[in-house]
């Protein structure tokens, strides 16, 4: 089919474009993790925390991405390169389904267990490194799949701003109004979100505390 | 009560309790000596639970000292205190991502012992709790109710310690398990002298494991008995104790103890 | 134990993709072929096309062609980041839009500032004009203009307040749109201004919806609809002069670009990208022959 044939002759631009999309995604997720699952640690430990952290990460879900986008682009230094505004944008979003799944995956933990642990003599971060993050894993990392896939999504948007990735593809069909360019887009989107979604969740499995 | 010939090894001095407006526990005053088997006796809502906490301190007191060999427990350090006293709690709390041979040997893991000492003693306790060899490779979901126990009371004794404290650890459980699993908490008693303290509301149990029973209603200690005397005694809720256990008492008071 | 050595197998899998993303996406030179990027309007597009084969025509190089980009933000961007080597821009867009100057009245003061600031700030290298000036056109009927003999905006200013006109949305918003120019030449229309889309104007004022109006000078459809472009005699209007914007990187990567480039200047007059324009909006010829057509006639290539 036509399509097949357009992305066949276009494979090295695809194959940026995929590259590129996978950039933005991968660093944003990785901060959000590294960001996000220490303070939904911390709100577990501190619960006056609780309901500011987890109402600003809802905030920032509920701003329409391209909105966000927009509001970002007049900052300095980060207006100056839209892949820099794009993935701090894509972090953000990336950061209440990580926050929320830390939060309640330690919280799931067996409280007989940290009893039990507590009254062994584990030290709080005995029993938080080898206890409730090991037990909580499995719910933390599907709270890191929510991210991911709603990144790949995200990110296509953020070829608006000209960060990049599949969604330039979208846009120039759209300008184009050339079906094929806007599928070459879309379908390696869709594909990644799928993929995504396939293998955090076997790994979540694989992870799963019995 | 008993004279003291010897230090106590735990001692409640005055101690008070106190969560907002309710007072948990009011003026304990109480002893545990070397060896003994002391039985905290008591209704939902008598302190009892709270009093088996403030030993390792999970909970810390509102007034009064809680000395443990001597020493205040408040002066020593906490992470210490909590390896140095066995633990066991009713719904057991093994860790779900361990083996069975990993959640026994976690203390001494934790304190740096060698890994082929580790396994040593692992074997040991297992034989001691009366579990076969094989079950050290399985994962605490794999296990019955009664080997889960048995793997708790393991799990306590791994590190040696001097006491074991345990609250209501066979109330989960079926009578046949735990009629099983008490003969042979009795068993392991006599090898190994713990100073024990357990907290229960089934009468027949404290006169069956404990060496002294001591009564608590509404956080007062109301007395402390041996079996015996609790079975004569006139102390109205002693009595009420009595009666609401029904008979064939007499046997248990005096079965299996040395 | 198995569950520890599962988990930081897991862990070893992850860290390699990452690695192994990071560094795929982080080259971003590709030292064989240039790419060539344009706005998502026709006249962009022929002016990319026109740099495409230029560079085709006369070496072994590999073209790509990146078109339709939606804007001139995603084009700097594009530029900035490598994922482009050169694209067509207007220098009064550049001033105003991105380099965020004030607006200047002079072609060459403004190409010279624009070319130096690109040069300094971002690497980037202006070529040499193409020709025209896409600017503003503030347009009437051919017959009107001829009826009443009017050159200038000066001398339409008279007749302003007999007239009804007609204008994009952004013209409307922009400060140095509708309100500067009404400032500068004075004019005051008897009704206020319609807003319409900018595709729309050109008929409208053929059609004597509007008597005035405000376009692109080189607006395929002034020649096809007679319509008659008044020259800004007090320049109000920055110029917009087609240049292409190269990477520095790109320039010294394949040298014999820059003469290339440089081949292109000054050929294009307003008139001819009218032309051109009308051949492919409004004759709805494919933009490929039409910029062949055109290298071929000016012997820039065979």
């Amino acid at each position: 089919m036509n399509f097949f044939r357009f992305i066949l002759q276009n494979r090295s631009q695809v194959l940026e474009l995929t590259a590129e999309h996978l950039w933005l995604v991968g660093l944003s997720t990785l901060f959000a993790t590294l960001i996000g699952i220490p303070l939904g640690i911390v709100i577990v430990h501190w619960p006056r925390l609780n309901k500011p952290v987890l109402a600003g990460a809802n905030i920032i879900q509920t701003v329409p991405s391209l909105a966000l986008f927009g509001f970002l682009l007049p900052v300095p230094w980060l207006g100056d390169r839209a892949d820099r505004l794009a993935i701090l944008a894509l972090t953000l979003y990336a950061l209440l389904p990580i926050i929320r799944n830390t939060y309640t995956g330690i919280r799931g933990v067996d409280p007989a267990v940290l009893e039990a642990g507590r009254g062994m003599g584990l030290t709080e971060s005995q029993l938080l490194l080898r206890v409730e993050l090991p037990l909580a894993v499995s719910v933390i990392l599907s709270g890191v799949r929510t991210a991911v896939v709603i990144s790949v999504g995200l990110a296509t948007i953020a070829a608006a701003i000209g960060a990049g990735g599949l969604g330039e593809f979208i846009f120039r069909g759209l300008a184009m109004v050339d079906n094929r360019v806007i599928l070459a887009g879309a379908v390696p989107a869709a594909l990644l979100a799928l993929l995504a979604d396939v293998g955090v969740g076997w790994l979540e499995r694989r992870l799963q505390p019995r | 009560m008993q004279s003291t010939r010897a230090a106590p090894v735990i001692e409640f001095r005055d101690v008070s309790y106190q969560v907002a407006e309710t007072h948990v526990l009011l003026n304990l005053t109480l002893q545990v000596q070397s060896g003994e088997i002391l039985a905290l006796l008591g209704r939902s809502g008598s302190g009892k639970t709270t009093t088996l906490k403030l030993v390792n301190r999970l909970v810390s007191p509102t007034s009064g000292e809680v000395l443990v060999n001597g020493v205040p427990n408040l002066n020593t350090d906490i992470t210490r205190l909590r390896r140095s006293v066995g633990y066991v709690i009713q719904e057991v709390g093994l860790f779900p991502h361990f083996t069975v041979a990993r959640n026994i040997g976690l203390v001494p893991n934790i304190e740096g012992w060698p890994e082929p000492r580790i396994r040593a003693r692992v074997e040991e306790l297992l034989q001691m709790v009366g579990l076969a060899p094989e079950l050290a490779s399985r994962y605490p979901h794999q296990l019955s109710g009664g080997q889960r126990q048995r793997v708790g009371v393991a799990r306590a004794l791994a590190a040696d310690p001097q006491i074991l404290l345990m609250d209501e650890p066979f109330g989960a459980l079926d009578p046949l398990t735990r009629d099983e699993l008490q003969r042979e908490f009795l068993s392991l008693q006599r090898k190994l002298r713990k100073t024990v303290v357990f907290v229960t509301h089934d009468l027949r149990e404290a006169m069956r494991l404990g060496s002294r029973i001591a009564l608590m209603e509404a956080g007062k200690l109301v007395t402390i008995l041996s079996p015996d005397e609790f079975l004569r005694s006139s102390d109205p809720w002693a009595a009420a104790y009595v009666k609401a256990f029904g008979d064939r008492l007499e046997s248990i008071a005096t079965e299996g103890k040395s | 134990m198995r569950a520890a050595a599962q988990k930081s197998s897991a862990a070893t899998m992850l860290i390699v993709l990452l690695i192994t993303l990071l560094s795929f996406s982080c080259s971003q030179s590709h030292p064989d072929r240039i790419v060539i990027g344009s706005k998502n309007f026709t006249e962009s597009l022929i002016l990319g096309e026109l740099m495409a084969q230029q560079i085709e025509a006369h070496t072994n190089l590999k073209v790509e062609r990146r078109f339709y980009l939606a804007g001139t933000y995603i084009c700097q961007q594009a530029v900035l980041a490598g994922r482009i080597d050169i694209y067509p821009e207007y220098t009064g867009t550049a001033l105003t839009a991105i380099l965020k100057e004030k607006t200047g009245r002079e072609k060459q003061t403004v190409y010279q500032q624009v070319k130096s600031e690109y040069e300094r700030r971002f690497g980037l290298t202006l070529g040499p004009a193409l020709g025209f000036n896409d600017t503003f056109a503030i347009e009437i009927r051919g017959e009107d203009a001829r009826r009443l003999n009017l050159k200038t905006l000066s001398q339409a200013a008279a007749f302003a307040s007999h007239w009804r006109a007609g204008f994009g949305y952004e013209f409307m918003e922009r400060p140095d749109g509708y309100q500067g120019l009404a400032a500068t030449y004075g004019l005051h229309f008897a009704q206020q201004p319609r807003v319409m889309d900018l595709g729309l104007l050109a008929r409208a004022l053929h059609d004597h919806q509007i008597d005035l109006a405000a376009g692109n000078a080189t607006d395929g459809l002034i020649p096809a609809l007679d319509l008659f472009v008044l020259d800004d005699d007090r320049h109000y209007f920055p110029p917009y002069e087609a240049v292409p914007v190269v990477r520095e990187q790109t320039l010294r990567e394949h040298p014999e670009i820059g003469p290339l480039l440089a081949d292109l200047e000054n050929k294009i007059s307003d008139q001819e990208m009218r032309r051109m324009n009308y051949a492919v909006d409004g004759q709805h010829h494919d933009a490929k022959d039409v910029v062949r057509e055109f290298l071929h006639q000016n012997k820039l290539a065979p």
